[in-house]
């Protein structure tokens, strides 16, 4: 009967309501260096005035089920928990950024500090303490459900039941395990015929 | 237009992983991997007047995987841990292929270019013949690098190893050419005028085959292209980009003009298929596209937003 523990974070967009808290929670949290974020929000605005409308999605690292930076990491810096949480070995990583070229979803940085990979952990070390993770904990208006997937009982797992969810990249065959209801289909692709971008492009950011 | 104006108003993109450093040990490795086969052709083929150019190139081949794996030290975050992908090694990595292969080519190289110069013909021959896989590998490794990374559009297609085996044959040769041509104006007063004439028609042979590979390169390159303007949107994306986008200068400007057509038709063309200077020019400008096309795979491939 007793299912392995899977992790996974069920994310309401009908409640959030763009506070940008998590962001926040986790830069302190996770004490995140300026240039690069482990949660984020996401913001495209649609339409042409009069008709137009904000829609938005906080971002984070899916911890995918079959984790394509797991499977090409060269040193085993990045594995997986038992329970599904994808982890990177600080000590042993080198910094190869394979890993970050390999990621569908772009939650992958390298730390400017410590010149090594980070990535959002479902913040391992609250969870193991019993807590829930700081975007989580912050989220006033509950938008952000954690918890064991496997376990019924759980709000995560009733949240599923219950609701028509989606991931992001789907098609990447990943396994995401950050569920999202009510999200817009524009927030959550990357490619849109007309689109324009108002933030500063990857182009800009190259290092030599 | 299915949803009007889409602005995207607030997003974080990190910066770019790979960088050129990644692209030129590409660049690098297909250089030795290309000058390793014509140096094993031209000792399996054991003619006399393809000494020179087997011996040259034998001494490449290993010399240049020398400076391929600098450029991949380099590109570490942690450079001093690099010692980590023999002792941490996960197979399900191609890196971690490449870690191997790289350490097993040098060395079978070396012994090979020791073997060519002392005159063991017989065991230049086995050693060849085992290395031309290992150079295969290790440079079809590299397509694999970037064929496995599925979040690219622009990597992730089947075709990506072969691509950089024939593009790797071609800068290979052109690189064989330039130099041989310039050991034929210089360093070879010695030899008879007969000798001089057949060494320049070996050089100019070389540059023809050279522009044989470039036609499979171009086939190769265009099936790419066709695929990718015809599969998922991301696909399509790339495939614009490189068209006509930020990249198409240098895709379409440089390595397929400037470093495909144009020396084509410098050596095969009618009036300047018998001149040396035609040949290196166009070997040179081969160098020059297959390093541009380095860049717009490496760099292009990685600026198409992913959130």
């Amino acid at each position: 009967m007793a299912e392995k523990k899977r992790y996974a974070m069920v994310i309401d967009v009908r409640r959030c309501i763009a506070c940008h808290a998590c962001t926040v929670a986790c830069k302190a949290e996770m004490s995140v260096p300026l240039e690069v974020n482990t949660t984020w929000l996401k913001i495209v605005e649609k339409g042409t005035y009069p008709d137009t409308r904000r829609f938005w999605i906080p971002r984070l690292c899916n911890n995918c089920n079959d984790a394509i930076c797991a499977r090409n990491c060269p040193t085993q810096a990045t594995y997986k928990r038992e329970d599904g949480i994808v982890m990177v070995d600080q000590h042993r990583c080198i910094g190869c950024k394979y890993c970050i070229a390999s990621c569908p979803y772009d939650v992958r940085y390298i730390n400017p500090l410590k010149n090594i990979v980070q990535k959002c952990y479902f913040c391992s070390h609250r969870v193991d303490a019993g807590l829930m993770p700081a975007c989580v904990e912050s989220c006033p208006t509950r938008a952000m459900v954690f918890g064991d997937k496997n376990d019924s009982k759980s709000e995560v797992a009733q949240l599923l039941a219950a609701n028509a969810t989606v991931v992001i990249k789907k098609e990447m065959q990943t396994d995401p395990q950050v569920f999202y209801i009510s999200a817009d289909e524009t927030a959550m692709s990357n490619i849109e015929e007309d689109i324009n971008y108002y933030t500063e492009g990857a182009i800009t950011k190259i290092r030599f | 237009m299915e949803h009007g104006d889409v602005n995207v108003i607030y997003s974080v993109e990190h910066q770019l992983p790979l960088v050129m450093y990644i692209g030129q040990y590409f660049f690098f490795t297909g250089l030795s991997a290309g000058s390793f086969v014509i140096s094993v052709i031209a000792t399996l083929l054991g003619r006399k007047e393809f000494k020179p150019i087997g011996k040259i190139t034998a001494i490449l081949a290993p010399a240049l995987l020398v400076i391929a794996p600098i450029n991949l030290i380099l590109d570490l975050e942690q450079p001093l841990r690099f010692w980590h992908l023999f002792l941490y090694y996960n197979w399900t990595s191609p890196i971690t292929y490449g870690s191997f292969l790289l350490t097993a080519y040098p060395i079978i190289g070396t012994i090979y270019a020791v073997m060519v110069y002392t005159n063991r013909q017989n065991a230049a021959k086995i050693l060849g013949i085992l290395g031309i896989p290992l150079a295969i590998s290790v440079h079809g490794y590299t397509g694999f690098i970037l064929a496995l990374a599925k979040a690219r559009a622009l990597w992730n297609t089947a075709a990506m190893p072969t691509i950089f085996l024939v593009s790797a044959m071609v800068s290979g040769i052109g690189l064989v050419v330039i130099i041989a041509a310039v050991r034929w104006k210089w360093f070879d007063k010695k030899a008879t005028p007969v000798q001089r004439e057949g060494d320049k028609r070996l050089i100019l042979q070389l540059a023809q085959f050279m522009a044989y590979v470039i036609m499979m390169d171009l086939f190769l390159v265009l099936s790419d292209i066709l695929v990718l303007l015809t599969a998922h949107a991301d696909a399509f994306e790339a495939g614009m980009l490189i068209l006509t986008g930020n990249f198409a200068p240098l895709f379409v400007g440089v390595e397929i003009i400037l470093g495909s057509i144009v020396p084509m038709i410098l050596v095969l063309g009618p009036k300047s298929r018998k001149s040396l200077t035609a040949a290196v020019v166009a070997s040179i400008l081969v160098n020059i596209g297959v390093y541009a096309m380095r860049f717009v795979m490496v760099i292009g491939g990685q600026t198409i937003p992913l959130s």
